[in-house]
């Protein structure tokens, strides 16, 4: 097996600091290596045409480049030797930049010691390479959105228009979530259902949009391109199809009424109801709690439409893609004891005063005190409440309220220009497009606004006071108002957990589903071919929520519009002759991509190659395509062939988080010590206890494994499994005489370079204290002995 | 700018790091039952340690005033400790030989307890009279007012076991 060995230059960045001569003359001296060059810079199209006409020239099967870091330049180099003919997967890198040259610039002499190692590790690793290949599997072209808020709505109409089919599954009788039920929206102050409504009635006629509404999703399995979603659909108590949405005939003679949900408790709704009049689909629905059977609406109704014996129906179907838009709940604001919400009757909500500003609401648009029915003259808003609270535990600001806040205030000045209003605020939030302005606007309007954050509302004589320190003039204040809103914060909506559970999707502290990427993949999960939308990633405003639920559309169309998909051949796999059929592994797998079947069976679609299935297996009956266990081994025996340093460290980073930690270094040019030499692997949970035990066993001084910190794994888990296994074995290293201190398990984040040196460091220092390995054991003969 | 690191750092340490995260709401100090009384208010005395300013942090009636009720704690949407930082600078005050305006007449009270177990209003009233004349037309009105209720002890009888008293008081001095 011909190794052609290409050790880079990088200008000055590598040859600055090591020796290339002899780097370039060392790799000719290991096993298979049929040609070893120094090039300026590999990347270039020189260096990419010099590599391919070595492989034909010396027959090579493998290649190794020493140069930057593989997460810069490995797909470049796969690229440049699949050109000459090689598997793409015959490629392996050594990182001599970010991980040698450029924090070792003050001792290059080691640090060509270092880099000569690194070389032997590539070069035992690349001998076991295997040619892979890139699966393709066929998808379904079907998509699920889960809610129809604004967001559901945008990403199920911009694929349905695309020409993808949607499942559109709505929990409540209507779709249109909160936006259907404010007043006018920000910036623009346009009417909020006016401009809604055309959507919602847009996703019901579209032909590819099958409505599932007063529905829940149940169960899904499978995984990317292929879901199997189970589900059931509420009995309304009615048949959709009969029904006109008329409602008059029913809900007239309906002797139940109970306070509406949509007016958020000051309207009232018979037990037979519409939402309201836009609702869609446009649909009555018998309210199980409040009716009685009397049975006067089946007789009332002409298109004989009620079914007081209706069933749920169970529903299933499969998609290739999830779109996760179960928007948000408003904060209860009864657990503010101090504001009196729900003793008081004149402090409201911010919710609640949409409804009474809506001219379809229960007051037909009057702003009046709940108490006496009469027009507020005096009103106060409440910011933050429920946001940016500790003592509620949402530290998060709520994002919109501020700006809903200006914009109610703004409605009723301009309705009641009489109305004395005061914004009590901590920080005004007004960033958008157009949102300044908006609050010039309010101003402008005669506004106050007074800065404090108001510690209790007390009632007395029927009015309302509000206890604050203006914190502008430093006064303590009492001041009356005759109604306040609370601007009530936006928390998850409560199926983020049942919905989380069944998707496997991560939450984030502050309880809204995490995004794959805080930054760089806003609407992808963490679970391939699922996408999240609008507000259940935190709170957002509408236009960034139909933004939201558009770019989730256009990802899902991505994925599955060629019909199928390619898959990186990093999956594990399982010789099923040495299963013992544990399922140690099943539990173990972060993706839920290995079936309960015996012996085990990992479906490779669903498989992101964590690895940390292959590290639990008692009998290693499963291994990984890229990164084997074979491989990895190859490099730990590499590492501690030759035993130029002390302290020698083996060090496993995963690549996610520690390895660019480790480059992060070498990019800000932070120094550290020569000592360590570095594993890639996928995840800190694949560093199976063998290759620990192996490194030592060889004479490694000590071992270091680095992964993600604790809750931001990649793969959700995987180092709180290395951390386990790092327990055990500390255990084991123990009981056999050794310090345990040689095996160190660190957490740093790809942006902690820093601490990723310091920690080596500090390992570096505490090994010297222990001494070569082994320096225990003879102590305790010592011992022993006297 | 901070002014002394140093006191900033001190106050810190025994209050908590939280107090960087003070967003100078002012719920502390609407929420204090003492607040008519206090300049600065809490909330800026949390800004003047922030900026690190300890003469003013230090020499004023309000860290005086805290009755220890802690609703600026529970109420805090930081999850700040107010009240700790105000026990922070009179510790830190005391060290620096700052006396609350009415230390006086607590080194007296403490004494009669030492000594005696319990307290007599007049011996101790005749007392603090004694060292602050000033305040004595004011006291004098009370006493009025309160002698007829019965509210004045005249003579010091001694609690049955004094030298706990004792024990309690030295042991809380620590
Ligand atoms: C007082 C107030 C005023 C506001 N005013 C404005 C404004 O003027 N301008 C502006 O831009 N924004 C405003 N907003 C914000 C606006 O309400 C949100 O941006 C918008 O509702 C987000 O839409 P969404 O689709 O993400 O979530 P939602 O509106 O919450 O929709 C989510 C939908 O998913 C459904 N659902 C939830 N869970 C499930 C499940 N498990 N299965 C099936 N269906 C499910 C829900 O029933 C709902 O229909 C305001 C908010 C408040 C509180
Ligand atoms: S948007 Fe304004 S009111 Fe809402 S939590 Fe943020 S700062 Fe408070």
């Amino acid at each position: 097996m011909p190794i052609g060995v290409y050790v880079c230059h990088c200008g000055l960045n590598i040859a600055g600091v090591l020796d290339m001569d002899e780097l370039k003359r060392y790799a000719e001296t290991l096993p298979d290596v049929a040609v070893a060059r120094d090039l300026p810079f590999s990347c270039s199209d020189i260096g990419q045409e010099q590599i391919q006409k070595d492989v034909a020239e010396f027959k090579l099967d493998r290649v190794v480049v020493a140069a930057c870091s593989p997460r810069l330049h490995e797909p470049t180099f796969r690229r440049a030797i699949a050109k000459a003919g090689l598997n793409p997967y015959m490629l392996e890198m050594a990182n001599i930049r970010e991980q040698c040259s450029w924090v070792h610039m003050d001792r290059p002499a080691q640090a060509t010691q270092k880099a000569r190692d690194l070389i032997r590790m590539a070069v035992a690793k690349a001998a076991l390479l295997r040619p892979l290949e890139r699966e393709t599997v066929p998808v379904s072209q079907e998509v699920l959105v889960i809610g129809g808020g604004v967001a559901g709505i945008a990403a199920a109409l911009d694929l349905a228009d695309a020409g993808m089919h949607v499942y559109l599954v709505e929990r409540r009788p209507t779709i249109g979530g909160y936006m259907a039920l404010l007043t006018d929206v920000f910036p623009t102050n346009d009417c909020s259902i006016c401009v809604l409504a055309p959507k919602m009635s847009e996703v019901f006629n579209h032909p590819n949009i099958t409505l599932i509404s007063y529905a829940e999703i149940l169960n899904v399995e499978g995984s990317v391109g292929n879901f199997m979603v189970q589900g059931q659909k509420r009995a309304r108590y009615i048949d959709e199809k009969l029904c006109k949405g008329c409602i008059d005939q029913c809900a007239s003679v309906c002797p139940v009424e109970v306070p509406s949900e949509y007016d958020f408790g000051i309207g009232k709704r018979k037990a037979i109801y519409v939402p309201y009049p836009q609702a869609v689909p446009l649909v009555a629905c018998v309210d199980p709690k409040a009716c009685i059977g009397c049975g006067r609406c089946v007789e009332a109704c002409q298109a004989d439409a009620v079914k007081l014996e209706q069933e749920p129906e169970e529903f299933k179907f499969n998609v290739g893609a999830i779109i996760v838009a179960t928007g948000w709940q408003p904060f209860d604001a009864t657990r503010k004891e101090e504001y009196g919400y729900g003793r008081y009757r004149d402090v409201i909500t911010s919710l609640q005063l949409e409804r009474l500003l809506n001219a379809a609401g229960p007051t037909k648009g009057e702003v009046v005190r709940p108490s006496s029915g009469q027009i507020a003259r005096s009103i106060a808003f409440l910011q933050c409440v429920g946001s940016r609270d500790a003592t509620v535990g949402n530290i998060y600001c709520s994002r919109i309220c501020c700006m809903a806040s200006l914009k109610n205030a703004q409605l009723v000045k301009e309705k009641y220009p009489d109305t004395d209003i005061t914004i009590y605020y901590i920080d005004l939030r007004a960033g958008g497009e157009g949102y300044e302005e908006f609050y010039v606007r309010a101003q402008k309007l005669g506004i106050n606004f007074v800065r404090a954050r108001v510690s209790r509302i007390e009632q007395e004589d029927g009015d309302l006071y509000l206890i604050f320190e203006d914190t502008n003039t430093g006064e303590v204040k009492r001041v009356k108002h005759d109604l306040a809103v609370l601007s009530i914060g936006l928390e998850p909506d409560r199926s983020a957990d049942v919905i989380g559970n069944i998707l496997g999707l991560s939450r984030r502290p502050d309880r809204f589903f995490e995004i794959a990427h805080p930054k760089m993949r806003p609407v992808e999960a963490h679970i391939d071919g699922v996408f999240i939308a609008g507000c259940a990633s935190g709170p957002k405003e509408i236009q960034t929520s139909i933004a939201q639920g558009s770019a989730a559309a256009a990802k899902a169309f991505k994925l599955l519009q060629k019909g199928e998909l390619e898959l990186e051949p990093t999956s594990a796999f399982v010789d099923r002759d040495k299963c013992i059929q544990c399922k140690l592994c099943v539990d173990i797998c972060p993706k839920k991509a290995i079936a309960v079947e015996s012996p085990a069976y990992v479906d490779e679609a669903a498989c992101k190659g964590c690895g940390s299935c292959a590290a639990s297996c008692p009998v290693n009956a499963i291994d990984m395509r890229l990164f084997s266990d074979a491989q990895i081994m190859a490099q730990v025996r590499a590492a501690t062939e030759k035993k130029d340093e002390f302290p020698l460290i083996v060090a496993f980073l995963c690549n996610w988080c520690s390895y660019g930690a480790a480059d992060l270094a070498g990019t800000s040019r932070i120094q550290y010590p020569t000592n360590a030499r570095n594993i890639r692997v996928m995840c800190a949970g694949r560093v199976d206890p063998d290759f620990v035990l192996e490194a030592l066993r060889r004479g490694a001084d000590g071992v270091l494994i680095a992964g993600c910190r604790i809750g931001e794994c990649h793969y959700v888990s995987g180092n709180d499994q290395a951390l386990q296994r790092v327990n055990v074995l500390k255990e084991v290293l123990g009981k056999i005489g050794l310090d345990p201190g040689r095996v160190k398990i660190i957490w740093c984040a790809a942006s902690e370079g820093e601490i990723f040196a310091r920690q080596l460091k500090r390992f570096v220092d505490e090994l010297k204290e222990m001494g070569p390995i082994g320096t225990e054991l003879r102590a305790g003969e010592a011992q022993e002995a006297t | 700018m901070v002014e002394d690191t140093e006191f900033r750092e001190q106050v810190l340490r025994r209050a908590g790091s939280e107090v960087l995260t003070c967003i100078q709401c002012g719920t502390c100090s609407s929420s204090c039952p003492t607040a008519h009384l206090m300049h600065p208010s809490i909330r800026q005395l949390v800004k003047l340690v922030l900026e690190g300013r300890k003469d003013e942090a230090l020499n004023n009636r309000t860290i005086w005033l805290c009755t220890s009720c802690l609703l600026c704690t529970v109420r805090c949407p930081r999850g700040i400790r107010p009240k700790s930082v105000v026990a922070a600078l009179k510790d830190l005050a005391e060290k620096e030989g700052i006396r609350s305006p009415d230390a006086a007449y607590e080194e007296l009270f403490l004494k009669q307890i030492r000594d005696y177990g319990r307290i007599a209003e007049l011996p101790m009233t005749a007392k603090f009279l004694l060292s602050s004349p000033g305040s004595a037309l004011q006291s004098m009105e009370m006493g009025l007012e309160m002698a007829p209720k019965g509210k004045i002890a005249l003579e010091i009888d001694r609690v049955k076991r004094p030298e706990e008293v004792k024990k309690i008081i030295e042991e809380l001095g620590k």
